[in-house]
């Protein structure tokens, strides 16, 4: 193998004993001594080490590098931020792949082109062709640099002991970073090849690569090789090129959207102009879109496409194998192997992965683009027809730190409709309701952030007559604006509506409020629509624009679902024509506090993208929020911006001992009734427009986005309890603010001298809201939560805004508020960190001790107890039958 | 690598054990097993199958590729050892001691070495 190039950790492979073997015209590890089985395994449940030290490493450079990556590449390369990875394919002019790529911005003015060992002089030779026309260069950097991918669940805990505990990259897919190991100089990226949802490359200098391979080694990752590595791209339906792109078993080239991932990897924006292969590559992705469609009437151009495929007879099937459908022949395997696994047990969050490994015969294959999922076909397995499916995938990564093996099974049988005599179903519904009830009521201690158990009032308010009446309203002009309603019977309602925004107005501390929506969801839904709506008032006769860019606080730092494209945001937020994303900037957070917005920054982001609308406000929320200094800089910068602070679970703490949003500057809060204050479960939105100005007709506009826009019955039993609950709020507001915050300070205190790691600004008592973080250990959020809530404590687990996702969430989320209603002091929350430090990190069974504390506590403080209000309560409790 | 002396050897690296004179119990051997890797499947021959020395008569798939495992012997096969089925990998942790198949009736053998032939062979 004497003409074979070696990687720089050639020797580090062949001392550890890997058969080495010619790939792509290097020597090697296909496997070390442990092979290919176990290092699967490691990979999947601890973390391997790959040498990618062998693939082609070129770096592009020169004013016109933009221009020249536009024009070879399929992805939009303006879309491409700095310290960000997209995956990206070298389309030939025909539509097919010359290669698949992956492209690295670890530099503003350098692009880093990762390629595939075998092809890249191929590559070369193709790029050197086309970059003539460019003021650019290619540098081949691939003997300086080495690679070594480190996957598996556990390779962020490995690289951070080389980091010194600093973060690797942000926790997301395709996220760079470069950092210091130990003192070296290293550039990790999200990436990989093994489908593992914790999974980083990192590079080094050559002359370091033997040394950080044996210091990953020693702290506890094991080597893997080629063959791992096959087996696990092939469980995650990764391509490799020369199987799944290139050309297939019939000889004939694949069309690139063939391949699944091509769909994110191709890109037709305006900013690519006329790339290689751009013409076929628009042909292939209308024929694509059909196939999505299911309108197989024309195939030409991508008659067939990659799929997996599922052995369900004993066997292995092999690349070239043919698949028939029937007698048809549909196609050909093009990857496939047997594939270990752990097997698992227990359902959804308590899943648990056992230490026996079983195996499954999978692969991938090019089949009719008519095929579909959970068609059954069979294999030509050297002569004998085996079974097969098309199964919709082999792995899933969505509930990280582990990639889950997903077994082919079919549909189970719709269980029967429910029947017979309903009387005893009746019976059991509410003795379950009585059981429930006492043990959260009486048994729990509840921290849930989100939640507030309201006063007797309220909820005896909620179940009298108005809940079952529509009293659906509106404000006429005729009328001078008075409020015009459609049914009859609504008196008491429409008086109830009156005081309670103004009651409302009088917490809030603004010129107007809406109470019609029933949730904070449907608040923040009825402004962006009413801001859009605004935005495009002058031009009814085409298709509305969408709001950007739009300032919010990321979800993993915080945000809330509801202020997120994937929340209320999703039908009002535009896409940014150049990077073909969500026209969405985050606001960048302190490096040494992450649960902070940092002004400064802040500031940078809003010269760079001139957001018309920021949005303030989170649901993991320890701090105040900059209102001020924000308004104040967006004023003196003229910008037209709209404030708005989405104050969900800080909405009851509006006043002196927090925030006030509109004195701050805010034009627009919105929030739930249930959290921080002590309504039933609504939403409410509150501005501060006043009749006269340009924005009153943003008001006016959010009134109509509220009904008819999202509720014709805004639930009025609540909406009379919510009155309640404001009254209460204003008398008490006062004396429950201050407790609110100084028994959140004090739980932090004392959960952290009961040994539990609080997050946070010591500083500053760890909090200035009802929150309080605490990490448990990363990925162990929900194990934790669910043993407490075994113990009677209800809190949830919270990714961090350093953690992948809720599955692989370290930390809770825990808040004050409803156990101050019910008396907790500082005595009380001390007592309670002591007995949670028990169960979280001793293990012991605390229900009895919980019980006992919740015992004295049942009480509900800050409401109306006076002999009077209790007497006009029970006589209205006798004659609403409760 | 472990070369039993009481066995016999093909130069395909399979075993055979005699247990007299026309039955023999046949295997693969420690060198085939740690050169094909991790086996992750077996497809046996069945019971009654007639077998000719030289001959292909089971393969064995490692995670990479598909290997054909030829008989020493011609005869019928009497028994399998359908264990191997649901765990291959059996013929890696223990390849002296997971048979493949018995076959009886042996009219012939193919070329077999001794312990010592074999073992210089693969060492070579």
């Amino acid at each position: 193998m004497s003409d074979l190039k070696r990687t720089q950790l050639y020797d580090v492979h062949v001392a550890a004993g890997a058969a080495m073997v010619d790939f792509g015209g290097w020597e090697m590890p296909i496997k070390y001594p442990t092979d290919i089985v176990a290092e699967h395994l490691y990979t999947r449940h601890a973390c391997s080490l790959f040498d990618v030290s062998h693939m082609g490493r070129i770096l592009v450079e020169g004013p016109e590098m933009v221009p020249f990556l536009q024009h070879v590449l399929s992805s939009n390369v303006m879309a491409l931020d700095l310290n960000q990875a997209q995956y990206a394919i070298i389309p030939n002019e025909n539509g097919g792949a010359v290669d698949d790529a992956y492209l690295y911005r670890f530099e503003e003015d350098r692009y880093l082109l990762v390629v595939n060992a075998a092809n890249t002089d191929k590559d070369l030779a193709h790029l050197n062709e086309q970059i003539k026309n460019y003021d650019a260069k290619m540098t081949v950097i691939t003997g300086d640099w080495a690679a070594i991918a480190v996957q598996g669940p556990k390779a962020k805990e490995i690289l951070q002991k080389l980091s010194g505990g600093e973060a690797i990259t942000e926790p997301v897919k395709n996220a760079l970073n470069t950092l210091q190991f130990e003192g070296r100089t290293v550039r990790v990226a999200k990436t990989g090849y093994t489908g593992e949802p914790i999974g980083y490359e990192v590079y080094i200098e050559s002359a370091e690569a033997a040394w950080l391979w044996n210091r990953l080694i020693e702290l506890g990752a094991k080597p893997a090789g080629l063959g791992a590595r096959d087996t696990c791209r092939l469980e995650a339906c990764l391509p490799l090129y020369g199987h799944e792109m290139g050309v297939d078993p019939e000889g004939k080239e694949i069309p690139v959207f063939a391949v699944p991932l091509a769909k994110f990897a191709v890109s037709f924006s305006e900013q690519k102009g006329d790339f290689i292969g751009r013409e076929p590559l628009a042909k292939q992705y209308e024929v694509f879109k059909r196939i999505m469609n299911r309108d197989f009437s024309d195939l030409t151009g991508l008659p067939r496409r990659i799929m997996p495929i599922t052995l369900l007879d004993k066997g292995v099937m092999r690349a070239g194998m043919p698949v028939y459908k029937g007698d048809k022949l549909i196609g050909y395997v093009t990857s496939g192997t047997m594939v270990p696994y752990y097997r698992h047990e227990g359902e959804g969050l308590s899943t648990v992965i056992l230490e026996e490994a079983a195996k499954r015969s999978i692969g991938l294959a090019i089949v009719d683009s008519d095929t579909l999922e959970d068609d059954k076909v069979q294999i030509d397995v050297r002569g004998r027809r085996l079974k097969a499916v098309i199964p919709p995938y082999h792995m899933r990564v969505d509930a990280p730190p582990f990639a889950r093996p997903i077994l082919y099974r079919p549909d189970e049988e719709d269980t029967a409709a429910a029947s017979g005599d309903r009387a005893p179903k009746a019976l059991k519904l509410i003795g379950r309701a009585l059981e429930n009830h006492v043990w959260r009521q009486e048994k729990c201690v509840n921290l849930i952030p989100s939640e507030m158990t309201p006063s007797r009032a309220v909820r005896l308010l909620c179940a009298s007559d108005p809940a079952f009446r529509y009293a659906e309203h509106k404000k006429v002009k005729s009328f001078y604006d008075a409020d015009v309603f459609y049914y009859q019977g609504t008196e008491f309602i429409d008086e109830v509506e009156q005081l309670l925004v103004e009651e409302m107005k009088a917490f809030m501390g603004c010129a107007e409020v809406e109470t019609r929506c029933v949730s904070g969801q449907m608040s923040n839904t009825c402004v962006f629509s009413a801001l859009m709506d605004w935005k495009n008032r002058l031009n009814r006769k085409q298709d509305p624009k969408r709001l950007g860019y739009i300032m919010n606080n990321h979800i993993i730092k915080g945000g809330h679902l509801s202020a997120q494209p994937m929340g209320a945001l999703h039908d009002y937020i535009a896409i940014d024509p150049v990077t073909e994303r969500h026209a969405l900037v985050n606001f960048p957070v302190c490096k040494d506090n992450i649960y902070k917005i940092d002004v400064e920054e802040t500031r940078k982001a809003i010269d760079q993208y001139r957001p018309e609308f920021i949005i303030f406000g989170k649901s993991m929320v320890l701090h105040k929020e900059p209102v001020a200094a924000i308004r104040k800089y967006v004023d003196d910068m003229g910008l037209q911006t709209t404030i708005m602070y989405d104050m969900a679970h800080v909405l009851g703490l509006i006043g002196d001992h927090f925030q006030k949003p509109f004195q701050e500057g805010a034009e627009i809060v919105t929030g739930s009734t249930h959290k921080t204050f002590f309504g039933p479960q609504r939403g409410v939105v509150g501005v501060n427009y006043k009749k006269g100005e340009l924005k009153y007709g943003l008001w006016e506009t959010i009134e109509s986005r509220a009904f008819p826009g999202s509720v014709s019955n805004h639930h009025l039993g609540t909406q009379l309890g919510l009155l309640m609950a404001a009254y209460e709020m204003n008398q008490f507001k006062d004396e429950y603010q201050k407790a609110v915050v100084s028994n959140a300070k004090s739980f932090a205190k004392s959960l952290k001298a009961a040994g539990l790691d609080v997050a946070g600004d010591p500083a500053i008592d760890y909090t200035e809201t009802h929150q309080v973080i605490v990490n448990v250990g990363y990925g162990t959020g929900p194990e934790v939560a669910m043993r407490l809530e075994r113990n009677n404590i209800i809190c949830n687990y919270q990714a961090t805004p350093e953690e992948e996702g809720f599955t692989a969430s370290g930390a809770l989320r825990m808040g004050v508020n409803e156990m101050t209603r019910f008396g907790f002091g500082p005595a009380e929350f001390d007592k309670l960190a002591q007995i949670m430090a028990d169960c979280i990190l001793r293990g012991r069974e605390v229900k009895e001790d919980v019980e006992a504390l919740r015992a004295g506590y049942t009480e509900m403080k800050y409401c109306f107890t006076e002999e009077q209000a209790a007497s006009a309560l029970n006589e209205l409790a006798k004659k609403t039958g409760i | 690598m472990n070369f039993p002396a009481e066995l016999k050897y093909t130069k395909d690296h399979e075993w055979l054990k005699a247990i007299d004179e026309t039955t023999a119990l046949v295997g693969i051997t420690d060198f085939a097993q740690s050169e094909l890797g991790d086996l992750v499947f077996i497809n046996l021959p069945q019971e009654g199958d007639e077998v000719t020395a030289d001959e292909s008569f089971c393969d064995v798939e490692s995670v990479k590729a598909v290997s054909d495992v030829m008989s020493p012997c011609t005869g019928v096969i009497a028994e399998v050892n359908t264990e191997l089925e649901d765990e291959p990998q059996l013929l890696n942790e223990d390849p002296y001691g997971a048979w493949i198949a018995k076959v009886k009736d042996i009219s012939a053998y193919g070329e077999l070495m001794t312990a010592d032939e074999y073992e210089a062979l693969v060492q070579k």
